[in-house]
């Protein structure tokens, strides 16, 4: 757990070692885990995906996007252009040498394709989980739900949130709520900048989008739309946060797609069955 | 950070004792809290739940992590105990749950290298 200066404010960055040994290409591939707005932070990474990522071979980073978790919150820019510069900042300071994987979570993914857009030299692939490029349609939604969470401050609005969610998610959606009330988040984030049909198809970055079956936050059939080449694997059962509901459905996903850009080495025969007199001497 | 001179493990105090381990784990939740909010009459049990009694946020779990690594280092593995647990066992996580993690930890490794080659 560090705090990296990057592009004017600290970020709250972890990084993990790649734990087993390298792959078949001599390297160990990087994810750089980016969370969702609102009350999201690193930690939805941190409890679900980064120990077993970290323990199959790969090096871990994560962020807290800034006014999240335990990154700066400055009072103002809070436009996606500010997320792309912060991550650009944070993958200059951390010197990473190699492309790395960027996996999203909702606005997270929204993020890692802007990034992709703009730096395609430095993104080996994309995963976005519940995530989508920043078209018009997404702003409109983003700017709907900023709506409700920024009303939440009236004590019946809250009410009704802790009857239908319990009293931990009515907490999370006050600190949401305050955090709109302080800073420019819920005007920022909208006003994109906006991506055109045209600019979201010269996107060259391999992409996965796993999206839940009962979420309707992702339009499916229009994201199949906009990127045709995009893999699309819908989690039967899944909602939105299918990430902290459905961890080891996504892992192994995330995972077994890595493994297509890093083949896993082959196994080295034992030392042993090359020297044969190794065999008589003690272990 | 903590210096091993605030914690004398030589004297006495078995490191590995769950009293002993929970006391330690009051003192890094009071630094992660600030000791404002702790200071305000909310007593640390083993039945206090992070989350829905003492009001964490996720995000402080992995500051508390940080703390929790730079006093055990690799014997204790957060990360990896966390990732076993489902998002409602996090909510509900306790005090006592993670101090029992934490003990059994310190005895393991402690275990272990008592055992030496034989491992």
């Amino acid at each position: 757990m560090a705090q990296i200066p990057a592009n004017g404010i600290q970020l709250h960055v972890l990084r993990m070692p790649a734990k087993a040994r390298p792959r078949a290409d001599g390297q160990y591939p990087t994810v750089v885990f980016i969370h969702g707005l609102g009350p999201d932070s690193l930690a939805s990474f941190y409890f679900t995906l980064a120990a077993p990522v970290s323990s199959a071979g790969i090096e871990v980073i994560a962020y807290d996007l800034r006014g999240h978790g335990r990154s700066g919150r400055p009072p103002t820019e809070y436009r996606l252009t500010d997320f792309v510069a912060d991550l650009a900042a944070l993958l200059d300071t951390l010197e990473v040498p190699r492309p790395v994987h960027l996996v999203g979570n909702s606005y997270g993914g929204t993020v890692a394709f802007s990034y992709a857009l703009l730096h395609p030299e430095r993104v080996a692939s994309l995963v976005m989980i519940e995530a989508e490029p920043a078209t018009e349609l997404w702003s409109r939604k983003i700017a709907k739900l900023f709506d409700r969470l920024s009303r939440l401050d009236d004590p019946g609005e809250m009410a009704s949130v802790t009857t239908q969610h319990g009293e931990y998610v009515a907490r999370l959606a006050k600190v949401t709520s305050h955090k709109l009330h302080t800073t420019t988040m819920a005007r920022d984030v909208v006003s994109g900048p906006l991506l055109s049909r045209e600019q979201i198809q010269s996107v060259q970055s391999p992409v996965i989008a796993i999206l839940g079956s009962e979420s309707d936050f992702v339009d499916k059939a229009e994201l199949a739309s906009l990127l045709p080449g995009c893999r699309m694997v819908i989690v039967p059962g899944q909602g939105h946060w299918l990430l902290m509901d459905a961890p080891h459905t996504v892992r192994d996903l995330l995972l077994s797609w890595i493994a297509e850009y890093h083949p896993p080495a082959p196994q080295q025969p034992p030392a042993r069955v090359r020297r044969p007199h190794a065999e008589v001497s003690p272990a | 950070m903590r210096t091993s001179e605030a914690l004398p493990t030589s004297a006495g105090r078995d490191e590995a004792s769950p009293a002993v381990v929970l006391e330690e784990i009051s003192d890094m939740l009071r630094q992660v809290l600030g000791e404002d909010d702790v200071g305000e009459g909310i007593e640390i049990t083993r039945a206090t739940a992070f989350l829905e009694d003492l009001g964490l946020e996720s995000i402080d779990l992995v500051v508390l992590a940080g703390h929790l690594d730079a006093r055990y280092g690799s014997r204790v593995n957060f990360a990896e105990f966390i990732a076993d647990l489902d998002l409602d066992e996090i909510i509900g996580l306790t005090v006592g749950r993670l101090v029992d993690y934490v003990a059994s930890c310190l005895l393991e490794t402690r275990a272990g290298s008592v055992a030496g080659g034989e491992r």
